[in-house]
């Protein structure tokens, strides 16, 4: 244990860590009641900017499409995630390091390439299924959740593992030891204790795909336009004081994403055998 | 084990097979889907940055050249990549100075105290990055609160949005706690009595940490520096709130290609330098023990 | 004789290149309290896992009470585990784990319930039945573990290393525990440990098991007095090694020239053998008062060691340091370090083993 001052340099420090990552943030909460036009000032207590949230019609799509999105999405790839990671950590099969490999992929490539890669995708296989079929197909809604749930099963599949490698596999044996078929066994047995994981990475998905831009603004066309994508490009026209109110909701909504997740976390600990 | 000297009897043999068709029946639907929507979307980009832009600004699938890679030795382009360079390295080496008395501070401390100190860094990372970067953006801005500030001090306006100075602080603010958690786990890790023993050698407080706790976190703060740098390199959102449109960099430079000059097979030709670029850092970052982010 | 409970006939397996357990062949009676003894990593464990059906035999055939189980996974097999970290479900109530077996065999939930509540009498766990299994104790997580396998009725109980987890104390009295509950239910009991003393005091028979191989397999007396090998002989408690070779039938003439009687058992002359003799069965007196008829050693003592019911000596013969433990009594004749002493033993206090190192 340090001591001294060389104890009270370090707390210090962390403070300052503390005031960088929250201040901002904080402020901008603050600012989102401000009357004053200019975003950073502050012009006496309104909620001017939230009504004008509520009354703008293309923000409240724009809202509706990210859920939508977050939503499907999610709900995909925590589903392929969650058996991927099962095949991982419980079995041996053929072409598993590339599988593995390959699922790692989309962690480690910067969203911008991500992007790239959807937008060339799509232009490609639309234009394919065009000659072929002759049916023309755009990109929208069902682009952006394809593209979605295709970084997101990675991420999903990286949490749900760590649960899984965590977990005590004599549990399974003796399940089967007694008389659990293998779908009897991973219902009543290993789908209980990894529920934590796959929540919360469920949620790790959610909140990845409400923070998207980059490959969203590429995968999608006329109609499909996200809550970031749509601030994204009011930002890069000139901030009004509208945007710090979309902000604040977006906040909202990952503030509401942590809290659950830190409920699952605790629900999962307790369920833990205290010693091993 | 297919590798043994014995052969695998009938019933092993069943057994084993039956388990492979399994664990092959219940990764297939994920596989499928990155085989389709990942890896052949990546393989498709490799095969556009051997294409030629036609006149309309299309792109001519046939005739592959090498033309998209030999412009990446444009002076445009390596002054792109260098100034992308130059502040993802500033990123990174800031965050370190930043994380490091942060962690160590933190490992110091109680259990308790430690997952509480902790789960006050994921709190911001996991709020909207949008959002997060859009607020410094607010703090920036001309008579912005920072600026109140500064003049208040009597040091002047302050007036670094849509300066690099600014992207850094953006990219830091992102990216930081990246840099906390693998530092931490190495940190938390070092056992006490190491530093104790060192004391009880005559080592000052300086030189036990010099040479006992630096050393042995290494591992973590390289780790935190890829984890920091990869994103930095490829970032896009934050420069494009924060800095500003005549110093582009790699990511905006990528982006430009598709979306304003239409010059998709350089796009896609320096976004495959990117991969590489960035499968190779990730590939250090492993062989320095490293393991899931 | 009845269709054994288990019978392992010229079982294998094999773990990649390594051999786990070696061409065994063992039956275990219906009934019978049954121990697999061995140091850790000599396959005791995979023999059952493999009648558990958790691991698969290499070569051989397996049956529980006359059919053949070796392909069987291990939910269709009439056998229980214990296992050696309980492996109770940590998310299931005390009742839903003990009742979980029954459930996955979708027994009617009336009978789960009479059932479940039987079995957690039997272990003594009344009242526990809605904790979950952290909040127990280590003793009494490991009734839950036997509560719940004992619920399904198995033909046979395997336990691995049931004790190993708990303390001394606990461990003496679960012991008695575990005997007692045998009798109660008469299942077959097949337990794994390296204690060599949980296996002596708690098992019918006793399977002892080294490097893969199964080495004897009989009563816990048997073992103790009739070692076939040094392995054995040393693993089973603590034994002298005298060396020696066959001079003919039932005679052995040790390497100090000294001629003694012992089963050779068909060794045919000049075998080297080891004679084993237990420490408790040296008899030991002051130099010249063993009886005369008898073959007797002359020697030093070494230490002397007070374990308080008892004396334990380190003697020194011409060629060899010998142990001894000479229980007290207040008659018993006490010796000191530098005392010249005489050894001697009865005929049937030793055992031979093949000899070499």
């Amino acid at each position: 244990m340090i001591r001294g001052w060389t104890a009270r340099l370090l707390g210090s420090a962390t403070g300052l860590v503390y005031f960088f990552l929250y201040a901002p943030v904080l402020l901008l909460v603050v600012f989102s009641f401000s009357a004053d036009r200019n975003v950073g000032r502050w012009g006496g207590f309104t909620l001017d900017w939230y009504r004008e949230f509520g009354a703008n019609a293309e923000v409240q799509d724009a809202l509706r499409i990210s859920l939508q999105v977050a939503v499907v999405s999610t709900l995909i790839a925590t589903v392929l995630g969650t058996m991927a990671a099962l095949a991982l950590e419980r079995f041996r099969f053929r072409g598993k390091k590339v599988f593995d490999a390959l699922l790692y992929l989309p962690i480690i490539i910067p969203d911008v390439t991500m992007a790239v890669m959807m937008l060339l995708f799509f232009t490609w296989s639309l234009d394919l299924v065009d000659t072929v079929t002759g049916f023309t197909l755009r990109k929208g809604v069902g682009t952006v959740v394809v593209s979605h749930i295709a970084f997101n099963i990675s991420f999903v599949s990286v949490v749900v593992r760590a649960r899984l490698d965590g977990m005590d596999q004599t549990l399974e044996q003796a399940a089967a030891d007694l008389y659990a078929t293998r779908w009897q066994a991973f219902r009543h047995v290993t789908l209980p204790l990894i529920l934590p994981g796959v929540l919360g990475g469920a949620l790790l998905a959610l909140t990845l795909s409400l923070d998207d831009v980059v490959v969203t603004q590429f995968a999608s066309g006329p109609g499909s336009t996200t809550l970031p994508v749509f601030v994204f490009s009011l930002i890069r026209k000139g901030v009004t004081p509208l945007i710090n109110a979309v902000s604040v909701v977006m906040l909202v909504i990952s503030v509401l994403l942590v809290v659950l997740s830190l409920i699952a976390q605790r629900a999962s600990s307790s369920d833990e055998p205290a010693t091993e | 084990m297919t590798d043994t000297v014995h052969p695998l009897t009938a019933h092993e043999r069943a057994h084993e097979s039956a388990e492979s068709r399994r664990g092959f029946l219940l990764a297939l639907p994920a596989y499928l889907y990155l085989l389709v929507f990942f890896a052949l979307p990546l393989a498709i980009v490799f095969v556009y940055s051997f294409a030629t832009r036609n006149r309309t600004g299309g792109t001519d699938l046939s005739g592959w050249n090498l033309d998209s890679y030999g412009r990446l030795g444009d002076e445009i382009v390596t002054r792109v990549v260098m100034r992308s360079f130059g502040l993802a390295m500033v990123t990174t080496i800031v965050c370190l100075l930043l994380a490091y008395p942060f962690a160590y501070f933190v490992s110091t401390r109680r259990p308790a105290v430690r997952g509480l100190l902790l789960v006050g860094v994921m709190i911001p990372f996991w709020t909207n990055f949008l959002v997060r970067n859009y607020a410094w953006r607010v703090l920036l801005s001309n008579d912005g609160p920072v600026s109140e500030l500064t003049q208040l001090l009597g040091l002047g306006e302050t007036r670094i949005l849509f300066t690099q100075t600014a992207v850094v602080l953006g990219l830091v603010y992102s990216f930081l706690p990246f840099m906390i958690l693998p530092l931490y786990a190495s940190l938390e890790r070092i056992d006490g009595r190491l530093v104790e023993a060192s004391r009880d050698l005559y080592a000052s407080s300086w030189a036990s940490f010099r040479r006992v706790i630096l050393p042995l976190s290494r591992p973590g703060a390289i780790a935190g520096s890829i984890l920091v740098f990869v994103p930095s390199f490829g970032a896009y959102v934050t420069p494009a709130i924060l800095g500003g449109d005549k110093k582009p960099l790699l990511g905006s430079y990528i982006v430009s290609q598709f979306l304003t000059a239409r010059n998709w097979p350089f796009g896609a030709s320096l976004s495959a330098v990117l991969i590489v670029v960035m499968l190779s850092a990730t590939l250090v970052y492993f062989r320095a023990g490293g393991r899931n982010l | 004789m009845s269709t054994p409970a288990v019978e392992f006939s010229g079982v294998t397996k094999r773990f990649g290149e390594v051999v786990a357990v070696d061409s065994v062949d063992l039956e275990i009676a219906d009934g019978e309290f049954f121990a697999l003894l061995g140091p850790s990593g000599c396959g005791k464990t995979t023999s059952l896992r493999m009648i558990a059906g958790l691991d698969l035999p290499s070569e051989g055939s397996l049956k529980i009470h006359g059919e053949e189980v070796g392909p069987l996974p291990p939910n269709k097999r009439p056998v229980n585990t214990v296992f050696q970290n309980y492996a109770l479900f940590p998310h299931l109530t005390i009742a839903d784990n003990v009742g979980f077996g029954l459930k996955m065999q979708k027994v009617d939930k009336a009978e789960i319930g009479r059932r479940v509540a039987e079995a957690i009498e039997l272990v003594q766990l009344g009242g526990m039945e809605r904790r979950k299994p952290t909040q127990l104790s280590g003793g009494q997580q490991q009734r839950v573990a036997l509560a719940r396998a004992l619920v399904n009725r198995p033909r046979v109980l395997l336990l691995d290393e049931p004790l190993a987890a708990l303390d001394l104390k606990l461990r003496q009295g679960m012991q008695n525990e575990l005997k007692a509950l045998q009798r109660e239910v008469g299942i077959t009991f097949v337990f794994v440990t390296h204690d060599q003393e949980e296996a002596l005091s708690m098992a019918d028979r006793i399977g002892v098991m080294g490097d893969a191989k199964l080495l004897q397999v009989g009563r816990p007396e048997e073992i103790y007095e009739q070692p076939v090998s040094r392995f054995v002989a040393d693993f089973i408690g603590r034994s002298n090694f005298l060396p020696g070779t066959v001079a003919g039938d039932d005679a052995i003439t040790l390497a100090n020239g000294a001629a003694i009687t012992g089963p050779t058992t068909g060794r045919s002359a000049g075998t080297a053998v080891d004679v084993s003799l237990r420490p408790e069965r040296v008899r030991l007196e002051a130099r010249g008062a063993a009886p005369a008829d008898r073959p007797s050693i002359d020697g030093v003592v070494r230490t002397a060691t007070f374990l308080g019911n008892a004396m334990v000596y380190s003697l020194g013969l011409d060629w060899l340091e010998l142990e001894a433990r000479i229980e007290n009594r207040p008659s018993q004749a006490r010796f000191a370090p530098g005392d010249e002493i005489s050894v001697w033993w009865r005929d049937d206090a030793i055992a031979v083993v093949d000899g070499g190192r």
